[in-house]
C-alpha cells in the first residue's frame, strides 16, 4: 500500500504537468470547434441553399467516425499525403477541434433558432444590413444560450483528450502509463490519472459556470 | 357484520408538515351507501385527509377501520390489498398517460388483482360503458377531453370493486361545460348505492345527493350535518362564514 | 493496378474479421449497459437515500473518468489485485460500466419528468412499488430516455474503437496493422472510417424508426 502512496506522490508534479498539454489540447480544440461551430450554424441557418448539403455532410462525418480513427487518419494519412508535418499535440487539438465543430454547430444552431423572429426583423427594419444584424443581435444572444451547452462540449472533449495518447502526445494519460510501466504501480496510477480529470473536469464546468453568470443580461428569460 | 355498520371509520387523523399541523385531530365515519361531502376552504385539509385514508400520504396520528377492521398500513401487502378496496379519484385524472382508456382501466386488473388479460378485458369494457366511454375506448388520455378523462378514470376505479370511494374535487379542473357528465355519473353510482366521501364545491349535487355535509378549516373539522342545514342554519361562526360566502357565489340554495 | 486489387483482397478480408469483432464487442456492452443504466437510473429516483448516494458516486467515477482511463484500470490495473482479464472482457467491462453511467443519467431524467400523478393513481389502486415503477413508469420513462439512450449506443459503436488502446483488435486494430504493413494509411483509415459511418448512420435510422414506433398521440405534450 506504502509503495503505490509514495509512486503516485512521486508521479503526481510529472503527471500535473501532463495535464497542462492536457488543457492546451482541449482549449485548442475547443477554440477551433467554436470557430468552425458558429459557421457552420450560421451557414446552415442563413446561408444559400447549396451550402446545406456539404455542410450536412461535414457534420454526419465527422459526428459518425470514431475519434481514434480520424486521429489516424489525419496523422499518418491525410497531413503526411498533403506534405503538412505537424506535431502530434496539434493534429489531435485539430481533430478534435473539427469533431466538436460538428457537435458545436448544432448548439449554435439550436440557440439561433430558438431567438424570436422578431430580433432579425427589427434589426432590418432599423436598416441594418443582414451582416451587420447576425453579428450584433443575433450571435449575442445565441452565444449566450449556448453556454450551458459548452459545458457539456467541454467536458467531452477533456475525455476525449486522452485518447490523443494513442498519438504519442504527453498528455496526463500517456505519463501514467510511462510511470506505470516503470513501477509496476498501475491501478493506483490510472486511478489517479482518472481523478485528475474529473478535477479539470469540475474546474472547467466551474468556470463556465461563472462565465454564463457574466454574461447573464438581467431579467432575460428564454 | 350489520347493514348499519359503519364502512369506513376514521379516527383522530393528524398530519404535520414541519411545524404545521395540516390536519388535526380528524374524525369521521361513513355507513354502507352513505354519500358525505367534505367542504372548506382550500388548503383546510380536504385532500390531505382523503390522502391519509389510503394512505398516499402517512398520517403522523389516528386509526383508520375498513368494515370493523383496523387497517395496519405497516405492512407493505395488507396496505396494497387496502388500497384496492379504496377507490381513488384525483382532481388532475392522473390517467396514465401511455396506454388508451381500455387499457388505463385493465391495467391494475391485470397486475394487481392478477385476474386473466381477457376476463379483465371484458370486465374494463364493462366499466367504461357504465361511465358512457364504450365508443373511445381505443382513444388515448391526450385525445380525450377533461370530462371524459375523469369518467376513465371513474371506470378504473370501479373495476377494483371497491367498498369506498374517495373523491378529491373530481370537476374542479374541468370547464363548467364538462362538469355535468362527470356529475352525472357519480350520481348513478350514488344510486347504485356505492358509498362515497367527496370533496367537493359542487353545493347544488351535495345538496340533492349527500347524506351529510362535514365542514372543514386549518385541518379540523368544524361541523357535520345535514347539508341544508350545514349551508342555511349553521352552529358555527365560521360554518355560516364560509357557507354564506358560497351560496353568494352560486347563488340562493333551493 | 493490379497489386492494388490483391491488396484490396486481403485487405478487405481482415477488415471484415475486424469489423466482427468490432460487432461482437458493440452488442454485448450495448445491452448490459442499457439495462444496468436502467437500473441504476431507476435506482437513482426511486431507491433508498443510501443506495442514491451510492449509485450517484457510481455514476460520477463512470461519468467522470475517460474512457481510456477505465479501460487501462480494467486491464493493466486488475491483475494488481490478481484479476487476470483478456482484452475483450476488459473491453466489454468497460464498455459496459462507462456506458451504465450515461444511460442513467437520461433514465434518471426521464423518471423524474413523469407526472408524479401517475405513481399517486397507481399506488391508489393498489400497485406496488416495485410493479408501479415496472408498469407504469418505465414505459413512460422509456420514451422519454429514448432519444438519449439512442444516443449513448451510437457513441458505444464509435468508441468501440478504443478497444485498440487495450490490445483488443477489432476493426480500428486491423486497419492500423493493415496500414503499418502497407503505408496506405489514407485509403485504409477513410475505409475504415466509412465502415463505422455506416454502422452509426443505419443504428440512428433504427433508433429514429423506434421512436416513431413507439410514439402516443400526445405523450410529448405536458398537457393534463
Amino acid at each position: 500500500m506504502e509503495e503505490s502512496l509514495i509512486a503516485i506522490f512521486d508521479a503526481l508534479p510529472y503527471m500535473l504537468q501532463g495535464s497542462l498539454v492536457t488543457v492546451g489540447v482541449v482549449l485548442g480544440a475547443m477554440g477551433l470547434g467554436m470557430l468552425v461551430g458558429v459557421v457552420l450554424a450560421l451557414g446552415q441557418v442563413y446561408g444559400p441553399g447549396f451550402l446545406r448539403r456539404p455542410i450536412g455532410i461535414y457534420i454526419w462525418f465527422f459526428r459518425g467516425v470514431p475519434l481514434l480513427v480520424l486521429l489516424f487518419l489525419f496523422y499518418f494519412g491525410l497531413f503526411s499525403m498533403m506534405g503538412i508535418n505537424l506535431s502530434a499535440f496539434a493534429v489531435a487539438a485539430i481533430v478534435l477541434g473539427l469533431i466538436s465543430g460538428a457537435y458545436q454547430s448544432q448548439i449554435v444552431r439550436g440557440a439561433i433558432l430558438s431567438l424570436p423572429e422578431g430580433q432579425f426583423k427589427a434589426a432590418r427594419a432599423l436598416g441594418m444590413s443582414d451582416r451587420r444584424a447576425i453579428v450584433t443581435i443575433i450571435l449575442p444572444q445565441a452565444l449566450r444560450l449556448s453556454v450551458p451547452g459548452w459545458s457539456n462540449e467541454y467536458s467531452i472533449v477533456l475525455k476525449d483528450s486522452a485518447v490523443a495518447y494513442a498519438l504519442g502526445v504527453p498528455e496526463v494519460m500517456a505519463r501514467a502509463h510511462f510511470v506505470a510501466t516503470r513501477t509496476y504501480e498501475h491501478l493506483p496510477l490510472y486511478f489517479t490519472a482518472g481523478l485528475i480529470f474529473l478535477v479539470l473536469t469540475y474546474l472547467g464546468t466551474k468556470g463556465l459556470r461563472l462565465l454564463e453568470e457574466k454574461v447573464r443580461i438581467p431579467g432575460y428569460v428564454r | 357484520m350489520s347493514k348499519g355498520d359503519p364502512v369506513l371509520r376514521v379516527e383522530g387523523i393528524t398530519k404535520r408538515y414541519g411545524e404545521k399541523d395540516v390536519l388535526n385531530g380528524a374524525s369521521l365515519s361513513i355507513r354502507h351507501g352513505e354519500l358525505k361531502i367534505l367542504i372548506g376552504p382550500s388548503g383546510g385539509g380536504k385532500s390531505t385527509l382523503l390522502q391519509c385514508i389510503n394512505f398516499l400520504v402517512r398520517p403522523d396520528e389516528g386509526r383508520i377501520w375498513l368494515n370493523g377492521e383496523e387497517v395496519l398500513a405497516s405492512r407493505k401487502r395488507e396496505l396494497y390489498a387496502y388500497r384496492q378496496k379504496v377507490g381513488m379519484i384525483f382532481q388532475d385524472f392522473n390517467l396514465f398517460d401511455h396506454l388508451n382508456a381500455l387499457s388505463n382501466v385493465q391495467i391494475a386488473l391485470v397486475k394487481v388483482k392478477k385476474m386473466p388479460k381477457e376476463e379483465a378485458r371484458r370486465r374494463a369494457v364493462m366499466e367504461l360503458d357504465r361511465v358512457g366511454l364504450k365508443a373511445h375506448m381505443e382513444k388515448y388520455p391526450a385525445q380525450l377531453s377533461g370530462g371524459q378523462k375523469q369518467r376513465v378514470s371513474i371506470a378504473r376505479a370501479l373495476a377494483m370493486d371497491p367498498e369506498v370511494m374517495l373523491l378529491d374535487e373530481p370537476t374542479s379542473a374541468l370547464d363548467p361545460e364538462l362538469i355535468t357528465e362527470v356529475l352525472a355519473v357519480i350520481r348513478d353510482l350514488g344510486l347504485d348505492g356505492m358509498t362515497m366521501l367527496m370533496a367537493t364545491h359542487q353545493i347544488g349535487f351535495a345538496l340533492d345527493l349527500a347524506h351529510e355535509m362535514i365542514f372543514m378549516e386549518d385541518g379540523q373539522i368544524v361541523e357535520t350535518g345535514p347539508p341544508r342545514k350545514i349551508l342555511n342554519q349553521a352552529d358555527c361562526e365560521r360554518t355560516r362564514e364560509f357557507c354564506g360566502k358560497l351560496t353568494d357565489l352560486y347563488g340562493e340554495s333551493r | 493496378m493490379g497489386d492494388f486489387l490483391f491488396l484490396q483482397q486481403d485487405v478487405l478480408h481482415s477488415l471484415i474479421g475486424g469489423l466482427w469483432v468490432s460487432i461482437q464487442l458493440i452488442i454485448p456492452s450495448s445491452i448490459l449497459g442499457l439495462t444496468i443504466g436502467v437500473i441504476v437510473g431507476a435506482l437513482r429516483v426511486y431507491g433508498h437515500p443510501l443506495v442514491i448516494r451510492a449509485t450517484n458516486v457510481y455514476v460520477t467515477i463512470f461519468r467522470g473518468f475517460p474512457l481510456v482511463v477505465q479501460l487501462f484500470i480494467w486491464y493493466f490495473g486488475l491483475p494488481h489485485i490478481g484479476i487476470y482479464l483478456t482484452p475483450y472482457a476488459a473491453s466489454v467491462l468497460g464498455f459496459t460500466l462507462c456506458s451504465s453511467a450515461y444511460h442513467s443519467e437520461y433514465v434518471r431524467g426521464a423518471f423524474r419528468s413523469v407526472k408524479r400523478g401517475q405513481m399517486l393513481a397507481a399506488e391508489a389502486l393498489g400497485f406496488s412499488r416495485f410493479k408501479l415503477i415496472c408498469s407504469v413508469m418505465l414505459p413512460q420513462a422509456f420514451r422519454r430516455a429514448l432519444p438519449g439512450c439512442g444516443n449513448e449506443l451510437i457513441y458505444l459503436i464509435k468508441y468501440s474503437s478504443l478497444a485498440y488502446m487495450i490490445t483488443c483488435i477489432e476493426l480500428t486494430g486491423e486497419g492500423k496493422i493493415i496500414a503499418s504493413e502497407t503505408f496506405r494509411f489514407t485509403e485504409v483509415f477513410m475505409v475504415v472510417g466509412l465502415i463505422y459511418l455506416l454502422l452509426t448512420t443505419v443504428s440512428s435510422w433504427g433508433i429514429r424508426k423506434l421512436e416513431i414506433q413507439l410514439t402516443i398521440p400526445g405523450f410529448e405534450h405536458h398537457s393534463m
